[in-house]
């Protein structure tokens, strides 16, 4: 088992009620991301389920509780958890958020919105520079949706996104999703968003659904990709060229073959640009 | 300007508070008590759904509205201390038993203890069994110090004692179970062994004697101790048969301790 690399196509988020039918029916999917907590037992069949579909394709680990923005110590647990699964799973990517789910010992268990100030970004650049130290490796870190917008922000989002890809030399998960939602409820303008993203650094795509309500869009990984977020997304790959592309979908998980068509809607745009490239 | 821990002390007290409360710190837009909302709500279902994963017996007994009002008030008294929600709400059972809503459910509780453990027996380490070389291991050890022996049990183990006829109501709230749902609750206690075997975790009922040894055996006593545990709990324990049955079956697969160890391994 090499340590692959993810490939410059569309990946799906594996989710436990597609786990049976992914063994069965071996679908051709490039490569699969997974949530990396939900695979930090000690063993039992789903760690088993995945070293399976690990050894027929490239996995990316996508860890939603390591809590990189907090003012609370970073969890060595966490990361020891973290190394074993990485060690067992050889994955070509190890990626987590930028937010913060917890403080005073206490965890949200959700991904938490950070003011942009140089505070923020000093103690994130820590703890990622701590986690890339403690794991060994780089790992990519994602721009998170979030519903409020602090007012002791002291940088636009992306200026916060760019500084501390920039500061630390890591990768960038890049959610065009999150872009959107985020542009949409703060009124920002998204393509001044993406043109300030580091295209280097950037290792993968994430999209997913949204949902409207009264109180603007949120971000419940709970639907197809938006036809404005594929509009972004097809931007996205004209600036910085084919990267490795995501579906996610979390709630109201539906038939195995509507993600892979949502799939082939991004590696439509992929090949169209694989096409220029070469 | 506030500290960024400030902050989020501030932002936590916030989301821990009312609806109608505002938030202390300064957030833009006249929404923003509104959008906190959001995130109110996100973690209500975080916690709901995970705990509706590890308890769907208990869920499907009280019914979804009362199970999700039980997981938000856990959820207030116990919350979260870690990143992976997957350990998280191993202490539901006892809430249960302290829970006004479901005081006129007495077994709710232990129906609750049965379903982490059956999680906690899907997550633990897998375990190679082999019988005979435990058996050899066992057969040439010295007289004199089989009392002091530890045995090392599957790590998918555990075991659980209930008044109440827990085997019958788990098995009649199980998805696809088309049965008598009738449960006879003066057909109590039950003493099962919950394990993870090759197709799945198995629940088995074990008697008296038999389940007192492995209980102690599980939880790090000596051989003496868990044959006195034994022997307390049933006079006409039988030793021999139990050793045959429950290393011929894997649950003991090994000699964790001692002066002699098995082809199995040392200490681990």
């Amino acid at each position: 088992m090499s340590n692959d690399a993810l490939p410059a196509a569309c990946g799906l988020g594996l989710r436990a009620p597609h786990v049976r039918q992914v063994l069965a029916e071996r679908p051709p999917v490039p490569w699969f991301e997974v949530h990396s907590e939900n695979y930090f037992a000690d063993g039992g069949p789903a760690l088993a389920a995945l070293e399976r579909i690990r050894a027929a394709c490239a996995v990316s680990l996508h860890g939603v509780g390591l809590s990189l923005g907090s003012t609370d110590p970073l969890s060595h647990a966490h990361l020891d958890r973290l190394a074993r699964l990485i060690a067992r799973v050889e994955p070509a990517l190890v990626s987590e958020h930028l937010c913060w789910s917890g403080v005073g010992g206490r965890h949200f268990n959700d991904l938490l919105p950070l003011p942009f100030t140089d505070e923020a970004i000093a103690i994130l650049c820590a703890r990622i520079h701590q986690a890339q130290e403690y794991l060994g490796r780089e790992i990519a870190v994602e721009n998170v949706s979030a519903y409020v917008v602090f007012d002791d922000s002291t940088f636009p989002e992306w200026e916060f996104v760019a500084e501390v890809v920039r500061r630390t030399g890591c990768k960038l998960l890049l959610d065009v999703n999150n872009i959107y939602v985020n542009a949409m409820n703060h009124g920002f303008d998204a393509d001044r968003y993406l043109a300030a993203m580091p295209a280097d650094a950037i290792a993968e795509i994430h999209l997913a659904g949204f949902e409207r309500t009264d109180l603007g869009l949120v971000d419940t990984h709970g639907a197809r990709v938006a036809p404005e977020v594929w509009a972004l997304y097809r931007k996205t790959i004209a600036r910085i060229g084919p990267r490795p592309t995501l579906i996610e979908w979390d709630v109201d998980i539906p038939e195995f073959a509507v993600l892979e068509d949502e799939a082939a809607t991004a590696e439509v745009v992929l090949a169209e640009y694989h096409a220029v490239a070469s | 300007m506030l500290s960024l821990r400030e902050l989020q002390r501030c932002f936590a007290d916030a989301l821990l508070a009312g609806e109608d409360a505002h938030p202390t710190m300064r957030v833009a837009g006249t929404t923003a008590a509104d959008r906190l909302g959001i995130y109110r709500r996100t973690i209500a279902t975080n916690y709901r759904n995970a705990l509706g994963a590890t308890y769907p017996v208990v869920r499907r007994i009280v019914g979804a509205g009362c199970f999700h009002a039980a997981v938000d008030a856990y959820v207030a008294i116990h919350p979260s201390r870690s990143g992976d929600l997957n350990g998280y709400g191993g202490t539901f059972g006892d809430f249960l038993a302290g829970h006004p809503a479901v005081s006129d459910l007495p077994y709710l509780p232990d129906v609750a203890r049965l379903e982490w453990k059956i999680d906690e027996a899907n997550l633990a380490a897998d375990s190679i069994t082999d019988p005979d070389s435990v058996l050899r291991a066992l057969a040439g050890c010295p007289g004199d110090r089989l009392p002091s022996l530890l045995l090392r049990v599957d790590a998918t183990c555990r075991m659980i004692e209930s008044p109440f006829p827990l085997l019958r109501i788990w098995q009649v709230n199980q998805p696809g179970y088309d049965g008598e749902m009738s449960v006879d609750f003066a057909a109590g206690p039950d003493r099962l062994r919950i394990r993870r075997e090759r197709l799945g975790v198995a629940l088995e009922r074990i008697a008296g004697g038999d389940f007192a040894w492995l209980a102690a055996l599980s939880t790090g006593a000596n051989l003496a101790a868990a044959i006195a545990a034994a022997q307390h709990a049933d006079a006409t324990f039988d030793l021999g048969g139990g050793l045959h049955r429950f290393i011929g079956d894997g649950t003991i697969t090994g000699i964790l301790d001692g002066p002699l160890t098995g082809a199995s391994g040392a200490s681990d």
